[in-house]
């Protein structure tokens, strides 16, 4: 369902929560966010992918926090226990608690939006916007290299296996093994890559003017008013916050309606 | 069928005028942001969590960042551009897999220093912005950081330019003082954006000084200042070691390179 | 004659840093809707003047010389350029050249822009640069698919496409921009004969049409046999040329690396595995053990029933070896022949443990190599890989073999390293990069740095591919010191006519099974 809509509706409702979250620095906002994403993520059918990521970021930040202001916070003035200086505070408590709600908010609304949306309409679309064309190749350039290099990789690692390269062993020769594993990786990329440059170059990557797209991504007016509701509700929030911090206009005490 | 001529016009300046602002503008957008946040709200963060700071950090350091994106990215030759996927897929799988050691390092820039080194300052920072953008495809708390990736970019590019790559001994001093003044910079992202960092070394460096009572910037400063420019000393080492290796048709092949003689002694005087 | 299409004077091409050019004093002028064949064996320069008369080579030295193109896409009907190698020289435009002028690189899906989720957007990529409406973009695509056969894969992936069907697409995104001259390097090299065949039709389609075909390679063949005009480059330079039957009977040609296939001339057939008489199988029971008179008591290298399965989808299981037996004895050279994908690099890597058989055992010098790691396997058994840069790291040739020898060998590592380099023929180049040298080099360079060791068991993954008639003699010549002192060597090729050549004993994997041809 997520996945059909154009991909600038998607980044554009993904964008404008994420700054809806930082804007409204508020806990139970965050936690509203991070619901709202994880349901739009059981709709899109992607929750598995988007909480494995989320958790290899999440774990240790969380942890990090919770250490870092849960003992250490010099600021903090009620005490629940303490060690030396080492001490529990319950502002402590509170301030890891907001960070790490919207962080994660934002994390996790962010991730929806990469594995809800179809990279190659993506860069069809920038390309119709006039964005420069180098952006979506580099974009969609790296992600299908990856791949490619980690099967290289291994393709290199068994090549020199084969030349009696024992792998393992001490952290040093580890490293040195992987020096070693580094350099015909790293040479055949580039050499890769000035080969593709010229191939780019003979089918006219480079000329000006403008490019067309051979695929059709499908946009309609509801969208084009949803794209523009939601990223004027976020630059709302944005002035509210910023007036209310430099001219001490009162921000509303309360959590403010959710962004759907 | 249209006639298109079979030769292009000798280089010229005019249309470069805009692509310059747009890199001064992010330039300038990344630099008024640092010294607003360091200047005149340096104790905000931890009375209340100061959305106000994280929302300028964010723009400000995003917007240059974009800027400079830009502004560089149309102007890169093809050349060029291929091999900043490269870097970012190695910035990204070294940056992952140092990110699960557990040692205060990042080792997330090698790839930008490479393409700094031969292409120029302008193509680093390019990559170190959309090394960032891209790679918070997979991991958006990234994202925030894609002005530093850029500043280490285009300092990795200027030691290039002025021949600290032509010894090898001076790769890692160049790379020393590239780290901390990309620590000073990225620190208040960590503080204001995240209100700490997520590497478990890092995390236990930053919880000592917080312990000795530093404010929270401070205390991210000091850490940043121990672990970035021992960190970018090795990553700039493992660049240069890894273009020394480089056959010198692939290194001539870039301007840059030839132009400022960046890797003397590897190679005789090329005639241009 | 009427003008040609394509007029070039190349005075010299030096690559930057480089003080000797890479080609030098060649003119070739070629003629709409003929095929010209340039043949070289192994750097002798015929990729770097197909990449130069394409453009592909602005920025990468220095050009002394002209180019010039007639027709009615050229402004004023004609255009000249002259080279001096300064910085005024006219400056090529890739995008309007390559409109002119195309190049397909041997290496196909570096042709690929690889951002293009399937074939029909990666066809159109070249059309949406130039920002071609959508709906003559649907109209061409659907042309030259049908023309290059690529219809019925329109909507495939291209990163799924089979070597041929890969080696279709390039020349399709070339042939999309409707070149007046297409340049192609190598198009038939490691493509079986169907996909031969394939190519050869597209090609002959191409010339009937009128585009002038320039097709560079380093076998005489069946596309040289089929040439109007034939150049034969060796050394940066050309050292004959004409028609096809003057240029066979030339010195040049006898001189240079260029592989000339007899077979190939006069039957038509190109591919090895089109040559070759259909093998007659013996009863399936016994066609699996290979006859037991050619096991020694000794033997260097065994596979005893060794089975290996690949999982696939669903849980399923694919065999790929079945129940194999094989022995190699000291001294001794068995070929392994099959088509592609029939398992024989599989097969291979069960010598050296890199593939651990699901049942069954692999001996080495009569010891089982099971647990032992594929490290401490490579001090008996050498294997040279398909793609030998995926095994070469070092700054120069001598570092590179002599890599690890000094804990084999102490104070005499640097002579048998510097042995092994003679043996190859590679000593006068010792202290080049090993990614300066053309792709067989690197090859021969791979196999010294298993000679050096000196392991008992040699394994070869498609020894010949790339290598030019120079390479294939000093392949052979290292195999025969190689067997002298005594290793035993296991190759595995697609080519049946090099396995009998290089072999008194040829099996064929066929369905997972070894027989005895």
């Amino acid at each position: 369902m997520l996945s059909r809509l154009n991909p600038l509706t998607t980044l554009a409702a993904c964008g404008a929560a994420a700054t809806f979250t930082v804007a409204a620095s508020n806990w139970p906002v965050s936690v509203a966010v991070a619901v709202a994403a994880l349901g739009a993520g059981v709709g899109a059918g992607v929750l598995r992918r988007v909480l494995a990521a989320s958790a290899v970021i999440l774990l240790p930040l969380w942890f990090s926090l919770l250490v870092l202001h849960g003992l250490f916070f010099p600021e903090g003035r009620t005490v629940l226990a303490g060690w030396g200086p080492a001490r529990i505070t319950v502002e402590g408590l509170a301030f890891a608690l907001e960070m790490g709600t919207r962080t994660t908010g934002c994390v996790l609304v962010l991730l929806l939006f990469s594995f809800v949306v179809n990279v190659p309409d993506l860069v069809a679309t920038m390309t119709t916007r006039r964005i420069p064309p180098q952006f979506g190749y580099v974009l969609a350039s790296t992600l299908t290299l990856a791949p490619a290099i980690t099967e290289q990789l291994a393709r290199i690692r068994q090549a020199q296996e084969a030349r009696g390269l024992v792998l393992g062993g001490s952290l040093v020769q580890r490293l040195a093994a992987a020096r070693l594993q580094m350099v015909p990786l790293v040479l055949a990329l580039i050499q890769d890559a000035a080969e593709r440059a010229h191939a780019l170059d003979a089918r006219g990557f480079n000329s000006p003017g403008p490019h067309s797209t051979y695929r059709e991504v499908a946009d309609t007016r509801g969208q084009r008013t949803f794209r523009r509701a939601v990223l004027g509700l976020a630059a709302a929030a944005v002035i509210l916050r910023l007036s209310a911090s430099w001219f001490g206009v009162p921000v509303l005490p309360s959590p403010l309606a959710g962004n759907e | 069928m249209s006639q298109q001529s079979l030769t292009l016009p000798a280089p010229g300046a005019a249309a470069d005028k805009k692509r310059r602002l747009l890199e001064l503008l992010g330039a300038a957008s990344i630099a008024a942001t640092f010294i607003f946040l360091v200047l005149a709200q340096p104790s905000d963060i931890t009375n209340g969590v100061g959305s106000a700071s994280t929302l300028l950090a964010l723009g400000g350091f995003l917007l240059g960042a974009i800027l400079l994106i830009l502004g560089v990215l149309p102007t890169l030759p093809t050349s060029t551009l291929v091999l900043i996927p490269v870097a970012l897929v190695l910035n990204i799988a070294l940056g992952q897999i140092m990110g699960t050691t557990g040692l205060p390092f990042y080792f997330d820039a090698i790839g930008t220093v490479l393409i700094a080194v031969l292409a120029g300052p302008a193509a680093g920072a390019a990559t170190g912005a959309l090394s960032s953008i891209i790679w918070s495809f997979f991991n958006p708390t990234v994202l925030p950081f894609a002005a530093g990736a850029a500043l280490i970019g285009f300092l990795a590019g200027m030691a290039a330019r002025y021949g600290l790559f032509r010894r090898f001994y001076l790769a890692p001093v160049a790379g020393f003082a590239t780290g901390i003044i990309a620590g000073v910079v990225s620190a208040p992202i960590a503080a204001f954006v995240f209100g700490g960092t997520s590497g478990a070394g890092t995390g236990a460096i930053v919880s000592a000084f917080r312990a000795m009572g530093d404010t929270l910037l401070a205390a991210i400063t000091k850490q940043a200042l121990i672990s970035d420019p021992m960190d970018k000393a090795i990553v700039f080492a493992i660049a240069a070691l890894l273009v020394y290796a480089l056959p010198r048709r692939a290194t001539f092949r870039f301007p840059f390179v030839r132009r400022f003689n960046v890797l003397a002694g590897k190679a005789p005087v090329a005639a241009s | 004659m009427t003008t040609p299409v394509l007029d070039a004077r190349i005075e010299s091409f030096t690559f930057h840093g480089e003080t000797a050019p890479a080609v030098h004093g060649i003119g070739l002028a070629v003629q709409a809707g003929t095929l010209t064949s340039v043949l070289g064996g192994a750097g002798s320069g015929k990729s770097t003047l197909g990449r130069l008369l394409a453009g592909w080579l602005r920025s990468d030295g220095q050009l002394r010389g002209r180019l010039s193109l007639s027709g009615d896409g050229i402004p004023n009907g004609a255009q000249r350029l002259d080279f001096a190698g300064t910085e005024d020289d006219p400056r090529i435009s890739p995008a309007a050249w390559s409109r002119q002028v195309g190049y397909v690189p041997q290496d196909a899906a570096a042709m690929l822009s690889r951002i293009r989720s399937t074939v029909a957007e990666e066809l159109a990529f070249g059309l949406e640069n130039r920002g071609m409406d959508r709906d003559n973009m649907h109209r061409r695509v659907a042309d030259v698919a049908a023309q290059t056969g690529l219809s019925p894969l329109l909507d495939r992936d291209p990163g799924s496409l089979s070597g041929g069907e890969l080696r279709r697409l390039a020349i399709a995104c070339c042939v999309i921009l409707d070149p007046v001259v297409l340049m192609l390097d190598d198009p038939l090299s490691s493509l079986d004969a169907e996909g031969a065949e394939l190519i050869l039709d597209l090609i002959t389609g191409l010339v009937s049409k009128g585009t002038a075909v320039v097709h560079l390679g380093q076998v005489a063949g069946r596309l040289f046999s089929q040439a109007t005009h034939c150049l034969v480059l060796d050394g940066g330079s050309v050292t004959a040329q004409g028609m096809p039957a003057e240029v066979l009977l030339s010195g040049g040609l006898a001189e240079s690396g260029v592989v000339v296939s007899s077979e190939e001339l006069h039957h038509g057939h190109y591919g090895p595995e089109a040559a070759a008489p259909e093998p007659a199988y013996g009863s399936p029971a016994g066609a699996n053990r290979v006859s037991p008179g050619a096991r020694t008591e000794a033997s260097s290298l065994s596979f005893r029933n060794v089975t290996y399965s690949l999982p696939i989808a669903q849980g399923g299981q694919r065999a790929v070896l079945t129940e194999v037996d094989l022995d190699v004895g000291p001294g001794q050279i068995v070929a392994i022949t099959g088509p592609n994908g029939a398992g024989k690099s599989t097969l291979l890597r069960h010598v050296n443990g890199l593939l651990h058989p699901d049942r069954g055992e692999v001996l080495v010098g009569g010891a089982p190599i099971r647990g032992k790691s594929t490290g401490a396997i490579a001090a008996d058994v050498g294997l040279l890989f398909q793609h030998p840069r995926d095994q070469l790291f070092e700054r120069t040739l001598l570092r590179e073999v002599g890599f690890g020898l000094d804990r084999l060998f102490g104070a005499e590592a640097e002579v048998r390293a510097i042995q092994a380099l003679e043996d190859v023929g590679l000593a006068n180049v010792a202290s080049a990069h090993p990614h300066d040298l053309p792709a067989s080099g690197q090859r021969l360079l791979a196999l010294a740095t298993v000679l050096a060791r000196q392991p008992a068991v040699i394994a070869l993954d498609e020894p010949t591919v790339g290598l030019d008639r120079h390479g294939i003699a000093r392949l052979q010549t290292a195999l025969d010191t190689v067997t002298l002192r005594g290793a035993a060597v296991l190759v595995v090729t697609h080519d049946l006519a090099y396995a009998r050549t290089v072999s008194q004993r040829v099996l064929r994997l066929r369905g997972g099974r070894l027989h005895e041809l």
